[in-house]
């Protein structure tokens, strides 16, 4: 016995999230997902970045403590933070880079 | 830029929550920047047994600047000032993150009661006691401790606690502050108007 469906109408759907380890910014303490304080809406306005020490930390978070700081060190490893070049595509899921 | 709410409140939830960790904090006034932290001595020291305070600011810039952090409990320690608990550690100097917390720092405090650094000193003539006469040192800090952070037992608390309420202050806050001050109401309200 065979059916034949016939589709009329469809909608798609789809979900996100950054590619990052930890579920929360180490700085804000909100989840990378949503939004630092001083961000208005999630994703492309509230990036996600990674220094190659491979801690992750909203932009605008980061960015604050770094123009607060003479040295720039990441504030979990204390190492020299240098942004990490994002991984244009995110065809690789294994890499810290930012998939969407 | 205003301080961030957010942080803060989920810091507090997070030590209110985490029994084990042996630090509690109380907020003093309805701002956020002005708190009471309280540690246990670390036992096999000269603080053990003791329940130590400490006075606790926000800047407006924290998480980005570390937090203002003041013993009121009186502590005999190199890294302690003994006249007004002034504290000499690092992480609450230079060496801030805004990946720590006010938990990781309270903790901190209680990590360098089980280790003075004796050469990087707050208060010389502790220091120097610590240096010259190790056993001379742990008597003073245990009748220090034994003196000044056994307040468990405030003589006549409830009284106490009756008579700062009724001056407008909630309960909760003055049995804090209370305890704080060991017992001594003028120490207690000073602490409650954050002078």
């Amino acid at each position: 016995m065979t059916f034949e469906v016939r589709i009329k109408k469809w909608h798609a759907v789809a979900s996100w999230t950054w590619n990052a380890g930890d579920d929360v910014c180490g700085i804000c303490r909100m989840p990378f997902d949503g939004c630092p304080p001083d961000g208005k809406y999630p994703g492309d306005d509230s990036p996600v970045v990674w220094g190659i020490c491979t801690h992750a930390f909203h932009l605008q978070c980061i960015n604050r403590w770094l123009q607060s700081q003479t040295e720039q060190k990441c504030p979990f490893c204390r190492r020299q933070w240098e942004f990490k070049q994002a991984v244009v595509g995110g065809e690789d899921e294994s890499e810290d880079g930012a998939g969407t | 830029m205003p301080m961030d709410v957010g942080r803060v409140q989920k810091e507090i939830r997070d030590i209110e929550r985490d029994r084990a960790s042996g630090v509690t904090i109380e907020v003093q006034g309805n701002s956020l920047q002005k708190m009471i932290g309280c540690l246990k001595g670390p036992s096999d020291t000269p603080f053990e047994g003791g329940t130590f305070y400490v006075n606790i600011e926000l800047d407006d810039q924290y998480p980005f600047v570390p937090p203002k952090m003041r013993f009121i409990t009186k502590v005999w320690h190199p890294n302690i000032s003994s006249a007004n608990g002034a504290i000499c550690l690092d992480i609450l100097k230079d060496q801030w993150s805004p990946a720590l917390t006010l938990k990781t720092a309270l903790l901190s405090l209680q990590a360098l009661l089980s280790s003075p650094q004796p050469d990087d000193p707050q208060d010389a003539v502790v220091a120097r006691q610590y240096l010259g006469s190790l056993p001379e040192y742990r008597q003073t800090a245990k009748q220090w401790t034994d003196t000044y952070a056994h307040t468990q037992q405030v003589v006549g608390l409830e009284a106490k606690v009756q008579q700062i309420v009724e001056m407008g202050f909630e309960r909760e806050q003055a049995v804090v502050a209370l305890r704080a001050a060991a017992g001594d109401e003028n120490q207690a309200m000073e602490i409650l108007l954050g002078a």
